[in-house]
């Protein structure tokens, strides 16, 4: 029945692929642009790093007691270079400093060490200095500013050693120690909630925008097979070769999702890579689902993948039953523009909350989108509620084959050839 | 079925919206001719062609190619024929060497033969190395004579011809005249064409039909036609006739 179809497909795929515009946006931009981000990210961090190991800090000392020896031997002892800056008044201390490469400067006034034994505030002035060095430097305030902390909660140690001998000043300071932990899909689990909560908003948030890119591409790729015949003038020809109309579509289906495919691999690529040179700067990385026994089981990815399988169809069907009424490629990509929103609406919704808690009609507006169900087949691979999973699959199911029978219905008529015509006289009367 | 008609057409209407392309259109092709259709701009003949390549269904009237209806039996009557639309194009990121293969391979599954096919087209177009560019670099003349070696290259039964040389040059419109006349005489292809070029239609047409406003005015062959209306040359019995009509 499919006789003829490898060849259309072939031909789809060299047609799509060669095209400039379409090698551009989908396997260029991912696999260049996204590392490219990646690198400038990674370089930036890297130089933040570099800018820590080179702290060194000028101290204006206006006190000379004890205190000041304090501050610069626990500086020191932390690796911290300081160096005293011995000017008559402050003004010239903040040019000799912004001429010198210190990274900040301390200014101790006078009754600094004094304050401290007798128990009143103590003031510090810490200034930094910016030579508009980029995030590298702005990060310095705060390594500053931390260190003094670190040093402030040693003198809070000390004084409590100091009040409470007996007593572990730790255990004084910081007196119950929590383990927090989740529950999780109705089993308690030993990861912290925020950690769990991170991890959870990379997986459904990676998941959507995949899915989501797989869906625009092939959809635009669909319309652009279908348009392109019109705009080249090739479809006449193609509608009299002794191959069934259905074969045809379903070799532009099959052309486009290879090569969306080979598009979204791309992406993924491209951003893993891009990722990859935040994670090592990002918290919560590294908690393995699969050892807590929340990773998807192999039943919940093939119902996930025979969801997302379904709702592709539908959509490329969808896509080239709209395109048949465009006239050329640039009508057809703007028809199929306003679908993306369709993608996007159940996307936002499906990452930001559950819908099932939502008002009754947005909840029946949005399962009535077939593009949610692959999304919430990809939460329930987390949840193991296996029975949404398959009536989303029925409804998808029947969904794509009704917009299947309308794209090869129309496929099969001659209104892919004469709609445009329709169209083009519709648009006349109406401005007249 | 008759094996020495190629096409029978009976009162075939066909109507867009308010317009009426074909009105009670009559015809009888016979196997092996080159059948002409000529008729002003807007006469009708791309919407007959149209219908007997299975591309529009009529809206009255029946329609036979190698006595298989056109609308009940599409799928049958399109192994049976080859079709050049009046405006065409070919894949512009294909070469017009893959372009061959991908038509041929629809209807040849054998390699070998496909390769000698796709080298009868090589000949029939002209275009030599050519053929190794991709379609976009080509000119239009060169598109049009990469279709008109597709739908001659396979020696279907039937060739639909919507103006075959039209933005052709003198010599390669020549050419082209030459090998339907060839492939018609060595292949036993039948011819159903449409020309704006009477000396066209007076070379290479068996017969012609003058169509005007969707209707069959006067049909015969150019010498006969040229009698009838008592013109020196067809373009004249064209005038006379539309003119009249
Ligand atoms: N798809 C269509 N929708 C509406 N009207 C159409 C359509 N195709 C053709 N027509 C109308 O049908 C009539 C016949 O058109 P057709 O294209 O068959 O003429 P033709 O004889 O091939 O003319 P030409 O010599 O200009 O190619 C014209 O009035 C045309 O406007
Ligand atoms: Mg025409």
């Amino acid at each position: 029945m499919l006789k003829g179809l490898f060849n259309i497909v072939v031909k789809e795929v060299k047609e799509l692929v060669r095209d400039p515009k379409i090698l551009l946006g989908m396997i260029i931009v991912p696999l260049i642009m996204f590392p490219l981000m990646g690198f400038a990210i990674q370089t930036s961090m890297e130089a933040v790093e570099e800018t820590m190991g080179k702290l060194a800090l000028g101290i204006m000392d206006q006190d000379h007691q004890s205190g000041v020896e304090n501050l610069t031997a626990f500086l020191n002892a932390l690796d911290v270079p300081t160096v005293i800056i011995e000017k008559p008044d402050l003004a010239t201390a903040i040019t000799y400093v912004a001429q010198s490469n210190l990274t900040g400067l301390i200014v101790v006034p006078p009754g600094f060490s004094q304050n401290l034994t007798e128990t009143r505030k103590a003031r510090l002035t810490v200034y930094t200095v910016f030579r508009g060095g980029g995030i590298a430097e702005s990060s310095s305030s705060s390594v500053i500013s931390s260190l003094l902390q670190t040093f402030e909660a040693s003198l809070v140690t000390q004084k409590v050693s100091q009040a409470i001998p007996d007593d572990d000043p730790s255990v004084v300071l910081d007196p119950i120690e929590m383990s927090e932990q989740s529950i999780v899909g109705g089993i308690g689990v030993n990861v912290r909630p925020d950690v769990f909560f991170g991890v959870m908003m990379s997986q459904s948030t990676g998941m959507p925008i995949g899915i989501m890119m797989l869906l625009i591409f092939s959809m635009q790729l669909a319309a652009t097979s279908v348009a392109s015949e019109k705009e080249e003038k090739t479809l006449e020809t193609l509608l009299t070769m002794p191959v069934s109309r259905f074969t045809i579509l379903a070799g532009k289906l099959t052309g486009s999702i290879l090569v969306a495919v080979v598009g979204a691999i791309a992406y993924i690529v491209g951003f893993s890579f891009y990722t990859s040179s935040l994670t090592g700067f990002m918290p919560n990385a590294g908690v393995d689902l699969a050892a807590l026994g929340l990773a998807p089981t192999p039943l919940s990815l093939i119902l996930l993948g025979v969801s997302l399988f379904l709702s592709l169809l539908s959509a490329l069907a969808l896509a080239i039953s709209i395109s048949i009424f465009a006239e050329d490629v640039r009508g057809a990509q703007a028809l199929v523009g306003p679908l993306s929103i369709i993608l996007v609406f159940p996307m936002i919704f499906t990452m930001f909350t559950n819908i099932y808690t939502l008002p009754l009609p947005l909840m029946i507006l949005l399962l009535a989108i077939p593009f949610t169900h692959p999304m919430l087949a990809a939460n329930a691979a987390f949840s193991g509620n296996y029975l949404t999973t398959l009536l989303g699959i029925a409804y998808v199911a029947g969904f794509t084959v009704i917009v299947l029978y309308i794209a090869a219905r129309m496929f099969g008529t001659e209104k892919i050839l004469t709609t445009k015509l329709k169209l083009r006289r519709f648009r006349l009367r109406r401005s007249n | 079925m008759d094996p020495r008609i190629a096409i029978e057409v009976k009162n075939l209407g066909k109507v867009f919206g308010d317009i009426r392309a074909l009105d009670e259109f009559q015809l009888q092709i016979r196997t092996g001719e080159i059948y002409g259709l000529i008729g002003p701009n807007g006469a009708g003949k791309t919407t007959a062609l149209r219908i007997l390549a299975t591309l529009l269904l009529p809206t009255s009237g029946t329609a036979t190619v190698f006595g298989l209806n056109v609308v009940d039996e599409a799928a049958e009557v399109r192994k049976h024929l080859t079709y050049l639309p009046e405006e065409a194009g070919a894949y512009k990121n294909l070469s017009g060497h893959e372009y061959l293969e991908f038509m041929t391979k629809f209807t040849i599954r054998n390699p070998a033969e496909r390769k000698e096919v796709v080298e009868a087209a090589a000949k029939i177009s002209g275009l030599g190395d050519r053929l190794r560019d991709k379609v976009k670099a080509y000119s239009k003349g060169m598109k049009r004579r990469l279709l008109v070696a597709r739908t001659l290259m396979t020696r279907p039964k039937l060739a639909i011809l919507d103006e075959p040389t039209s933005g052709l040059d003198v010599l390669h419109s020549v050419h082209v005249r030459g090998l339907i006349k060839e492939y018609v005489q060595r292949h036993g292809v039948t011819v159903l064409l449409s020309s704006h070029n009477m000396l066209e239609v007076e070379y290479l047409c068996d017969r012609v039909a003058l169509i005007n406003q969707g209707r069959i005015v006067a049909e015969g062959s150019p010498s006969e036609l040229k009698t009838r209306y008592n013109a020196p040359n067809l373009e004249e019995a064209f005038a006379k006739v539309v003119s009249v009509a």
